[in-house]
């Protein structure tokens, strides 16, 4: 029973760790049109972070090599993540939001994330390179000291409490007069601009939120495995957060929900069960994204708004006060209604 | 009176005091093609003015320069007095300077109630902390802007189609939309590019009847790109007409009719007549 409890509770900090990232990809290209290509890698900063800063001192002669180490409790390193991936979202629209054009965003967006990926990779003093941090402290279970099925629970509810934060906050934004400007950004950047609005402040508020929401889901990722390395956060990974967005639908957090959940966990899942091939052992994998991608094709063909719709803005009922202005409407009403 | 610049050298006549806005010796040049090539005029407050030429005779890239969309390669703009050459878009808008696109760029997946609350500028709930904070913040605002937005649609006959996307709305409703939405940022200033291109006649009246009115009662002065004379003739109280990138005359459209560069310019493409007689 326990072992059940344990798994169902595991694909449920899955489902809010990638909610989460779908969030963050939303803001950014579902309400304000930037194409970020390298989503995972604000995941990764946020985690190696949030690793770094909760993790001791690095100990001689384990031939483990790290930066920082500072012991800090996990709410600061939560901070510490989001706050670090925040900033490298900054600094990578610092350079792909100056120009208006979006191939040029989504090019410098995927040279910005390999470029991470290469030092992170190669620099062995940042987080151990390829190796990658190990043995992250999770949160509350010194504390608890539960088995860990129980404290998969117990994280569940945390990812579940953070996860639904982040949808509230980002439907306050998505409703406000700002989440309107940037909707009017990606519709027509340029027009935008001619009414006033200073597109790349909104836009760079927009690649930094995004940023930090996904460093959120990072955190999250490197506590529920206590470990972090360059394999777990490649391009594919970049590739399934577009996925569950394109196919749930963006534009509306919703829709960013039920992806997460058709991709991230039923897809998933799904294929984890497949008899495995030990003489192809990269065919699971393999078949996983085979799958994505034609969930995508079948999407983009039949239903490219996704599976939920972004819904129209309703406003309250404003009365029309009928005075000398309105009184020609009447008239007009018979030519506009082609 | 009409004057007209015999030698086309650049006029130097202009002061930035003489107009809302005045344009100064602008020049600008893509590839071999000299698109402006010392435009000067002034548009006066209160009028409403249009700007006529052949095609390609550089007038949507001379909007382009006054609303910062485009930098000038020589030249100046003034706006209420104030220099505002090759300042960034936004920066011109806020001063109270909008412009309409000569196609119709609405927002195509926002409402079209939405895309008229998007115009107001500085709006408090587009400050960030008070977007994600503090909400109520914004609330009385946004109602007083949606009380505007929806009269503002009634008056251009738009009101029945306030929640439909705008990308599904007809040709010349889009027309309308653009205006209203312009509109919905108080201008100062309303540069309209082609406005009454491609639709019909009784929707000419009907924008050139939204035209005066606006003038009337917000006090925009205009300036519109326009190819119909006979819509020029009736509605605008000043002409300044382009050919190769400058200024050929300016006047009222009577005075135009008299003055025979302009009427060949005018009526047979202009192009190679100007450059003859330079
Ligand atoms: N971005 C550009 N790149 C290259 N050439 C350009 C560009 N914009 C305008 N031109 C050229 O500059 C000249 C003036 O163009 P412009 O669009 O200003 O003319 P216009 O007076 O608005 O014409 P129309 O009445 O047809 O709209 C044309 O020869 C055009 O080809
Ligand atoms: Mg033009």
């Amino acid at each position: 029973m326990g072992v059940v409890i344990g798994y169902i509770a595991t694909l449920g900090v899955y489902f809010c760790i990638y909610n989460i990232f779908a969030f963050g990809l939303n803001i950014q290209f579902g309400y304000t049109g930037i194409l970020d290509f390298t989503v995972i890698t604000f995941m990764a900063v946020g985690g190696y972070l949030a690793g770094v800063a909760a993790l001791g001192p690095e100990q001689p002669g384990t031939d483990i090599y790290y930066v920082l180490g500072l012991s800090l409790p996990w709410p600061v390193a939560l901070l510490i993540g989001a706050a670090a991936a925040g900033a490298v979202g900054y600094l990578i629209g610092l350079i792909a939001l100056r120009r208006l054009r979006s191939d040029y965003l989504a090019i410098v967006t995927l040279a910005a994330g390999s470029i991470v990926y290469g030092i992170v990779g190669n620099d062995t003093r940042l987080f151990d390179g390829f190796e990658g941090l190990v043995g992250v402290p999770q949160p509350l279970s010194g504390v608890l000291n539960l088995n860990p099925n129980d404290y998969t629970v117990v994280f569940l509810a945390l990812c579940a409490v953070i996860m639904a934060v982040c949808w509230f906050l980002a439907n306050r934004l998505y409703k406000s007069p700002l989440g309107r400007t940037m909707r009017a950004i990606r519709e027509d950047l340029e027009v935008a601009e001619a009414y006033g609005k200073r597109t790349f402040r909104v836009r760079m508020s927009a690649m930094v939120i995004g940023s930090i929401y996904v460093g959120i889901g990072g955190v999250l990722t490197i506590w529920f495995v206590t470990s972090l390395a360059p394999a777990g956060w490649g391009t594919g990974e970049t590739f399934v957060v577009w996925a569950a967005l394109i196919v749930g639908g963006r534009g509306n957090n919703l829709g960013a929900v039920v992806g997460s959940f058709l991709v991230a966990v039923l897809f998933n899942e799904a294929t984890r069960f497949l008899p495995a091939i030990s003489s192809l052992p990269n065919l699971i994998p393999e078949i996983r994204n085979i799958c994505i991608g034609g969930l995508v094709i079948l999407t983009l063909w039949f239903r490219p708004q996704g599976v939920v719709a972004e819904r129209k803005a309703r406003f309250f009922v404003v009365p029309l006060q009928h005075g000398t202005v309105a009184g020609s409407a009447a008239a007009e009403v018979a030519v506009s209604g082609d | 009176m009409a004057t007209e610049t015999d030698d086309f050298a650049p006029a130097t006549a202009v002061t930035p005091t003489d107009g809302l806005l005045v344009v100064a010796g602008l020049a600008r040049r893509f590839g071999g093609v000299q698109a402006l090539d010392g435009c000067s005029f002034a548009v006066e407050e209160g009028t409403i003015t249009a700007l006529i030429g052949p095609n390609g005779a550089g007038k949507t890239t001379l909007v382009n320069v006054v609303a910062g969309a485009i930098r000038p390669d020589s030249g100046r703009v003034y706006f209420a007095g104030q220099d505002i050459t090759a300042r960034p878009s936004h920066q011109i808008a806020l001063r109270g300077l909008i412009r309409t696109f000569q196609l119709s760029r609405e927002y195509p997946q926002l409402t079209v109630l939405e895309n008229l609350m998007v115009s107001p500028q500085r709006q408090v709930g587009e400050r960030l902390s008070v977007a994600l904070l503090r909400p109520g913040r914004y609330r009385a605002q946004e109602r007083a802007y949606l009380e505007r937005a929806v009269q503002i649609l009634d008056d251009f006959g738009l009101y029945g189609q306030r929640d439909e996307y705008a990308k599904n709305l007809s040709g010349g409703q889009k027309r309308l939309l653009e205006l209203a939405r312009a509109v919905m940022a108080g201008p100062r200033l309303l540069i309209l590019d082609e406005p009454m291109a491609g639709i019909n006649p009784a929707l000419v009246d009907r924008l050139s009847a939204h035209m005066l009115r606006l003038r009337a009662e917000m006090s925009i002065t205009f300036l519109m790109v326009e190819h119909n004379l006979d819509v020029v003739e009736r509605l605008c109280d000043h002409v300044v007409v382009m050919a190769v990138g400058r200024t050929l005359a300016t006047g009222t459209m009577a005075e135009l009719r008299q003055n025979a560069s302009v009427v060949t310019a005018y009526l047979t493409g202009g192009v190679a007549d100007v450059r003859a007689e330079s």
